[in-house]
């Protein structure tokens, strides 16, 4: 039974500890078990009476267990007790049932407040959309109060001007006028009306200017169709043009050309042009090379003064491996710059479509400031196959030398060009020579340069030196002038015909020496005896090394009448057990200048001019005489024969003279005829009057006498007249 | 004439030519040089000789044409006149118009002519002034010798006998006698009184100084100043003969080569002929010096004995030069035809 109070006492303890709350937690224990009553027992009960309740159950239970503890001790009070304890126990029960109520009301009251709160908590959520809304909704106002319309940036027409040109329609002034926005509408309404109108127009106007592009597009297009047609037409008339000798085009395409040549050559174009014309139908002249460099050259100047600068350089700067590597090719570079030929270049054919043609082709040398000239000859083939002896006769190198005298194109006829190529490191001109062609003096009249002589300026070639280093652009000092080549064009165009004229005639005459025959024109014939009887043997080439070993052409040599690049010849002419050899000397400008005879006799014994006199006459007959083996046309009152030379170097060439050159052709043949019958009237003279020896050659020649003055002249004159031998008396 | 010749030309003739004869001028002071060409070159013999020599006095001072056509063969002179003689006419010069460049002919004289076809040269002139009046004679080509008289050039006679054309003449015995040589081989001495030949002399005939093989002909010849000493040279080895005698006693040996001129000198004998060396001789036959010449050929040796300063021996022939000896024993210079400026 104690134990039983125990629990009940601790139950009580229990309850009595949290009565208030409790009471909830009870109810929601038993919610089940409990009817639903007492929780709306509980809602409807006052709290504040069910507290009044509690304190008074609670203070009945604490004055029970106050009886109960003094009844205890008050010995056998048991009934009394349990009277007591059954009363307290109803309190507590009713105790219980307060404590249930209370939690009741404790769950009643936190759900309430936690449908509060929760009612609470959507408010304020809503509060802050509708906050945030409200910010949005700002935002897009500012923004829409930030909105700028385009209209703005469109400039429109004044006000005043929009109603001016507005139609009514439009610019509805009633409305516009007092309405802002209206008039603004109208304006813009007006504005585009009137950008569309532009509009239209400008493509229109494109359109437009689209198609008369298109036209002028298909009229070029037809132009550009029309100029091969032009030039075939053009073409197809060239013939015509030759035919009737009329060469426009070619003429014109030459002068275009001409416009690109260097100044001196553009003088020698033009005056050989000019010359040609007015008397030379025969001359041809012709541009030939790139004219496109030509073009691209216009502005080339040489500059000396640059290169001397790294030339300077060079020697102030320790030189640099690579650079002594590169001097060679610098070397090479300089010198294809020094000797730098113009692109262009003039032809001059003479004699085109003649037995041989003479092309001579003119260079300019920039650097140099000369012309050169590469020879071309181009004979037909008959010509050449025969002669031996005088194979080299129309060489390039050889046929135009000393045209003028002393003239034999191997060293600039510019001064300056010697200290130019000194100082570039290179060699004198003649080196050059197969490289840029051949300066001759003539070259640079026609092209109206003129240098000074040689031997003229020897003192101002000294004076020029010291100018030359110190600026070189001396070397263009000499300019072009027509005059110099107008002075010089006939006569030297002549000479380069009569050139080529005689060497022609030489080598046919050669050609016929060295058959042995003696090509003796018919009327020239009668000059000699019908009969002679020395006969050529041999005719051949010597040289002049071979003729200075002969003691007899010692003082021709000293004299200056043989010079090393003469072409020499060797005759031998035979009659019986005698054998007279010729040298024969010819000049480069034979036979303007007369061959010249060197001769050797062996009859008996040798004899030359140094031992026997009457062989020095025979020199003499032919080297001297000679002007009386040529049929001359009548002299000229005063002039005498001797001054045929100073007539051929006259400007003005006559037909005399002419003529005179033409008889000169037979020269050559003509002193050899005359040689032979010489030799016969040597030989039949050479008998010792009181010889009895039998002659081996007898005297069949007329002579009224064999010898005559202190030399004991022979009789070599032959009078054909009377066909006798006399004396040159 | 030359001046029309290019420079080429003129070496050319200055290379063929020969000079024939050489003249000292009265005064001794120039030399008078005829050539083949019928040129006299007048040189200055003081300028040439005067210690600064330049080049320029050995080329003429002056040059005149006297023969178109023909060489001058022999030049004479007399106190005032030079005497050309060759291929034409003789003509006289003043030596006084010659040295002032302006030389005229005084007088001439022409070979009466026998024949179109005859132009006989002149080869050798002489002047005998020994009498009142002086007389030309002239070795002629048509082999007489002609006599004129100067002063009137009046043709006075004619010396014929020759068979070809007169080399050379010389007087003897002060203008009483006169030598020819001649192309035909003989020599002879004409008496002039009498005009008549007295000797003739045939060297090639003679074994002692005949050369068959050279030929006949005389063309050297000179007489010594007594008269005694007759030097004939030619195609014969050239010879002395005794005058008295006619007979060949001494011969001077130029084996091969004709002597053309020869000369007597003191106590020796210059000859000259087809080469180019001046022999020296003695009149023994000695030969004492051969001196080298310029010219291949001599055809005239003078000695200026006009002047003493100016004394000195000028040798022509087959060259443009002529040598001029001061010392006898070499040649000292050389003078020349034409002009250096031509080289």
């Amino acid at each position: 039974m104690s134990s039983e109070t125990d629990v009940k006492k601790k139950r009580l303890l229990k309850s009595e500890s949290a009565p208030g709350v409790s009471e909830p937690k009870k109810t929601k224990t038993e919610d089940k078990a409990m009817p639903a009553s007492e929780e709306e027992e509980a809602l409807h009960r006052d709290p504040v009476t069910d507290l009044q309740s509690f304190q008074a159950s609670c203070d009945f239970l604490r004055s029970s267990i106050k009886n109960i503890k003094q009844l205890k001790l008050k010995a056998n009070s048991s009934a009394e007790i349990t009277a007591v304890r059954t009363d307290a126990t109803i309190h507590f029960i009713h105790m219980k049932k307060l404590n249930r109520m209370s939690h009741f009301r404790c769950r009643k009251v936190r759900e309430t407040t936690n449908e509060a709160k929760h009612k609470i908590d959507q408010c304020h959520l809503q509060l802050q959309n509708l906050l945030y809304e409200a910010m949005h909704l700002e935002k897009e106002i500012t923004k829409c109060m930030e909105f700028k319309s385009k209209d703005e940036e469109i400039q429109l027409v004044p006000v005043e001007e929009f109603y001016k040109h507005a139609p009514e329609s439009v610019s509805k002034p009633e409305v516009t006028k007092s309405d802002d926005h209206q008039q603004m509408l109208a304006r813009l309404e007006w504005e585009l009306e009137q950008r569309k109108q532009l509009s239209d127009q400008l493509t229109k106007t494109k359109s437009d200017k689209e198609k008369m592009s298109e036209e002028i597009q298909s009229k070029q297009d037809y132009l550009d169709t029309l100029q091969p047609k032009l030039s075939d037409v053009l073409e197809a008339t060239r013939p015509v043009q030759d035919y009737l000798d009329m060469p426009y085009d070619r003429i014109r395409e030459e002068h275009e050309k001409a416009q690109h040549l260097p100044v001196p050559l553009y003088v020698l174009y033009m005056q050989a042009s000019a010359y040609r014309e007015a008397c030379d139908k025969c001359l041809h002249v012709s541009i030939h090379g790139d004219v496109d460099a030509a073009k691209s050259l216009t502005s080339f100047t040489f500059e000396p003064e640059e290169d001397s600068d790294s030339d300077a350089e060079d020697q102030d700067k320790p030189e640099s491996k690579r650079r002594r590597k590169n001097q060679e090719a610098r070397k090479l570079e300089k010198k294809n710059r020094v000797l730098k030929k113009h692109p262009l270049c003039v032809i001059l054919d003479l004699n085109k479509g003649g037995d041989a043609e003479l092309q001579l082709t003119f260079y300019y040398c920039l650097a140099l400031n000369i012309i050169t000239v590469n020879v071309k000859v181009a004979s037909e083939a008959k010509l050449k196959t025969t002669c031996i002896s005088g194979g080299d006769l129309l060489s390039p190198e050889q046929i135009l030398d000393e045209l003028y005298p002393g003239d034999h194109g191997n060293e600039s006829p510019n001064v300056a060009n010697h200290y130019e190529l000194k100082k570039y490191g290179l060699q004198e001109m003649s080196t050059y020579i197969p490289l840029i062609g051949r300066p001759y003096l003539w070259c640079q009249w026609m092209g109206g340069l003129q240098f000074l002589k040689k031997e003229v300026d020897k003192a101002e070639k000294d004076t020029g030196s010291e100018e030359a280093d110190a600026d070189a652009p001396n070397v263009t000092t000499v300019r072009a002038k027509h005059a110099v080549s107008a002075a010089n064009m006939q006569r030297t165009i002549t000479l380069l015909r009569e050139r080529m004229r005689a060497r022609l005639c030489l080598l046919q005459q050669l050609s016929s020496l060295e058959r042995g025959i003696i090509p003796i024109s018919a009327e020239l014939l009668k000059l000699y005896p019908a009969k002679i009887n020395a006969h050529l043997s041999s005719w051949k080439r010597s040289t002049y090394d071979d003729l200075s070993q002969l003691p007899q052409a010692d003082r021709f040599i000293k004299a200056g009448l043989v010079k090393e690049t003469d072409l020499v010849f060797i005759a031998v002419i035979d009659r019986g057990s005698a054998k007279l050899t010729a040298y024969i000397v010819l000049t480069a400008n034979c036979p303007q200048v007369a061959p010249l005879f060197i001769l050797d006799i062996v009859y008996h014994s040798h004899r030359t001019a140094l031992n026997d006199v009457h062989v020095k006459e025979m020199e003499e007959e032919v080297n001297l005489h000679y002007p009386e083996l040529l049929l001359l046309p009548p002299l000229v009152k005063g002039e005498s024969s001797p001054s045929n030379l100073a007539a051929l170097f006259a400007p003005h060439v006559g037909r005399r003279e002419q003529a005179m050159t033409r008889a000169r052709d037979q020269l050559l043949p003509g002193q050899v005829q005359r040689l032979l019958m010489c030799l016969d009237v040597y030989l039949e003279t050479d008998t010792p009057a009181s010889s009895a020896v039998p002659l081996e050659i007898p005297k069949e020649k007329m002579m009224p006498r064999t010898s005559r003055g202190p030399s004991r002249a022979k009789p070599y004159k032959y009078v054909p007249e009377l066909g006798i031998f006399t004396h040159r008396c | 004439m030359s001046s029309l010749r290019d420079p080429r030309q003129s070496i050319q003739y200055m290379l063929h030519t020969a000079v024939y004869d050489i003249c000292f001028s009265p005064c001794g002071g120039y030399i008078a040089a005829a050539n083949k060409f019928g040129n006299v070159a007048l040189f200055s013999l003081t300028a040439a000789l005067s210690p600064s020599v330049q080049d320029e006095a050995k080329c003429p001072v002056y040059t005149f044409n006297v023969y178109k056509n023909g060489g001058i063969y022999s030049l004479t002179s007399t106190e005032t006149e030079l005497i050309c003689a060759g291929e034409g006419d003789i003509q006289a010069y003043q030596w006084a118009d010659i040295i002032a460049k302006n030389p005229k002919i005084v007088w001439a004289l022409s070979i009466p002519k026998k024949g179109v076809f005859s132009h006989p040269e002149i080869n050798s002139c002489v002047i005998d002034s020994s009498s009142d009046k002086s007389t030309l004679y002239a070795g002629a080509g048509d082999n007489n010798i002609y006599a004129w008289d100067i002063e009137s050039g009046e043709y006075k006679s004619c010396l014929t006998g020759h068979t070809d054309y007169i080399h050379k003449i010389s007087l003897k015995d002060n203008g009483q006698g006169l030598v020819s040589v001649s192309e035909d081989g003989s020599a002879r001495i004409w008496d002039l009184r009498a005009n008549e030949i007295s000797h003739i002399v045939k060297p090639f005939e003679h074994e002692m100084c005949a050369r068959p093989d050279l030929g006949k002909w005389l063309q050297c010849l000179a007489l010594d100043e007594d008269n005694y000493w007759l030097v004939l040279g030619g195609g014969p080895t050239m010879s002395a003969w005794h005058l008295n005698t006619l007979t060949p006693t001494v011969t001077f040996d130029t084996p091969g080569v004709a002597q053309n001129v020869a000369m007597f000198y003191e106590d020796k004998i210059f000859s000259a002929g087809n080469s180019n060396v001046l022999n020296h001789w003695s009149l023994t036959g000695e030969h004492k010096m051969a001196v080298p010449l310029s010219p291949t050929a001599v055809y005239s040796i003078s000695i200026n004995d006009k002047s003493k300063s100016n004394k000195v021996m000028a040798i022509a022939g087959s060259s443009g030069y002529v040598d001029v000896c001061t010392n006898f024993g070499y040649k000292a210079f050389s003078l020349s035809f034409l002009h250096p400026s031509v080289y």
